[in-house]
């Protein structure tokens, strides 16, 4: 009658609480949280000064609430690590959130530093414009992202990033607007496009590498269901769908 | 960190032969870390020979019961819940830590909801305090309850199901299935698979009208509801999840016996497994992590902050002695068992043997 975790993990199950996961199923979950966690908190550092930097009460209003959201995104998923029995408080103190790397830096998709964050939130923002690119390109690679976490196997993550999503996606829209005003402009669309060219690649590398043990480790644990690719295939669809009607793609 | 705090057992009562319902009172310093929201569970520690062995059980009771409450069914050879069946009464005290869990939904009092339980055995649990809180909360909504069990005999709160269908007429529905007794209706005999749910929907219950499920049991109980609620129209988002799962073993493993602590050599030989696969090398005893050695081994091993504080790269020492710099993550009991944070973590042994599957 006894099903083993690993073979009910295989046919889709869920699981619920600490203390029903295996040893390396929590490794690799926390190892994801922490990605994500750290992702939220980084790209929340760096996006801080684009709230003074933005034209406009509105504009600014926008960037503190993206700001905010994102620190409280960090700070549930942060919850669920908690959980599993680790100082959370240290842990947020155990970073330099807004540290950044050289612009010129190449780091491809590899982890660097001490946190987990994507290699991306490495680079300096240059400015408001810059900013606004980076969060429509990101932001749309972490709806792609979180289409695909919440399906994880572990309920309470996955109830979690159900929570998060529909105000992921709304930073997309916030930066949206924020672009179609910048390109009113010529010089704007111009700078736009640069910082396209620069922000592109690297939000790509995100996605990671095409194949990977780890991804079928998680897939087998059923934290991970869609491949690296079709990912961000995906993602280079969404991209392109909406960048293509304003002219920049 | 997890932080106990002492719980006064005020009451304790047999509800079926081998299943007690357990009434606790905290510190009145402590009352608000035990307030629960419904279908939350209670960590509990004791030790047992000299080694903590930590258990989780659901709270039975609602919100608004006014009484935090637990049941605990007895599983066979499991050291905590035989030990709380046979010795524990009232007056004596239980470590717990706070309410924790996220099977619940949020409850709007104007809502008119069609919520739909499934649970198994003691599964009951978790769901019977969802069942008091929501039907308490949402006048307008209803719950529809299946319920598996052996036999009739093994029905936890089955009297206090009775009560619940009286006080909320028309509000609450329980369909009992049972295993090994015949009932008048084939339909609620047998266990749960997957023509059994169908039936259920065919002719008891609309999938369409359902809000939310709670599906509340072992694993194969888990696959087989939410695989026919998906299959009836559900999407993930409807169906909350707890697992009782079968296998949670009774006693914690004794640690593994360590020879000799601190030996002379400057470097160790490390034998680490990572998903069931060993691999040897050798390291200095300082200077370098474990961590960080494995990884420049070429091992795919987990971590996150390197910093000693959120347990990702938690391994066990299976034989050898290592220190750990910094330790924000394990407590003492695990620590006690061998585990230790590979990333704050220096070998003293010439030879180490580390597992990451265990």
């Amino acid at each position: 009658m006894d099903m083993k975790i690993e073979e009910y993990l295989a046919q889709g199950g869920k699981l619920t609480s600490p203390g029903n996961v295996p040893p390396r199923y929590r490794g690799e979950l926390l190892r994801l949280m922490a990605s994500f966690v750290d992702s939220e908190l980084a790209g929340a550092a760096g996006f801080a000064d684009t709230i003074n930097d933005a034209p406009g009460i509105k504009n600014r209003i926008a960037a503190a609430k993206i700001t905010q959201e994102k620190l409280d995104h960090a700070g549930r998923v942060l919850g669920v690590m908690g959980e599993f029995g680790g100082d959370m408080a240290a842990y947020d103190r155990s970073h330099d959130w807004a540290a950044r790397m050289d612009r010129d830096a190449d780091l491809s998709a590899a982890r660097h530093g001490d946190d987990m964050r994507l290699s991306v939130f490495h680079y300096p923002l240059q400015g408001y414009v810059d900013a606004v690119v980076l969060n429509v390109l990101m932001g749309l690679a972490t709806v792609v992202q979180l289409d695909e976490m919440k399906r994880v196997s572990y309920a309470p993550l996955a109830d979690t990033f159900r929570e998060i999503a529909p105000r992921e996606a709304r930073h997309v829209e916030l930066g949206l607007n924020g672009l179609r005003q910048i390109i009113e402009s010529d010089d704007g669309r111009a700078q736009v496009q640069d910082a396209i060219a620069y922000w592109m690649p690297k939000v790509d590398a995100t996605f990671g590498q095409s194949a990977s043990q780890r991804f079928d480790t998680q897939a087998r644990f059923g934290l991970r269901h869609t491949t690296n690719d079709k990912l961000r295939e995906l993602w280079a669809q969404r991209v392109n769908d909406l960048l293509l009607p304003m002219g920049l793609a | 960190m997890a932080r106990f705090l002492p719980l006064q057992v005020t009451d304790i009562r047999r509800d079926t032969r081998d299943a007690v319902v357990v009434t606790l009172q905290p510190r009145p310093e402590d009352a608000g870390a035990f307030d629960f929201t419904q279908g939350q569970y209670l960590t509990f520690r004791r030790d047992f020979d000299g080694e903590e062995l930590r258990r989780s059980y659901s709270i039975c009771a609602g919100r608004d019961d006014g009484a935090l409450r637990v049941g605990i069914k007895r599983v066979d050879g499991g050291a905590f819940s035989t030990w709380a069946n046979e010795e524990l009464a009232a007056g004596m005290e239980l470590d717990a830590m706070a309410p924790m869990g996220r099977f619940h939904t949020e409850l709007d009092g104007g809502a008119s909801k069609h919520y739909v339980g499934v649970a198994a055995g003691s599964g009951i649990t978790p769901v019977l305090s969802i069942i008091k809180t929501t039907l308490a909360r949402e006048p307008k909504s209803r719950f529809t309850l299946i319920y598996a069990n052996r036999s009739v005999n093994s029905i936890m709160f089955r009297e206090e199901l009775d009560d619940l269908k009286n006080l909320y007429l028309g509000r609450l529905s329980v369909i009992h299935i049972l295993k090994s007794e015949g009932q008048e209706i084939d339909l609620f005999t047998g266990r749960i698979d997957a023509e059994k749910m169908q039936a259920l929907f065919d002719n008891w219950i609309d999938p369409a009208s359902i809000d939310t499920a709670f599906i509340c049991g072992p694993e194969g109980l888990m696959l087989t509801v939410a695989d026919s609620l998906r299959k009836a129209g559900l999407d993930d988002g409807q169906i909350k999840f707890e697992l009782f799962a079968s296998s949670q073993p009774g006693r914690a493993k004794k640690k593994a016996v360590s020879k000799d602590a601190a030996q002379a050599g400057d470097m160790t030989e490390v034998v680490v497994t990572l998903d069931g696969a060993t691999r040897t090398f050798r390291m200095p005893k300082q200077d370098e992590n474990l961590l960080d050695a494995a990884l420049a081994a070429d091992m795919d091993v987990p971590y996150a902050c390197k910093a000693g504080v959120c347990s990702t790269c938690r391994a066990k020492v299976l034989e050898g002695e290592a220190e750990m710099a910094i330790n924000h993550a394990l407590e003492d009991y695990e620590v006690a068992q061998g585990y230790v944070l590979t990333c704050q973590c220096y070998p003293l042994t010439d030879r180490i043997v580390v597992s990451y599957d265990e």
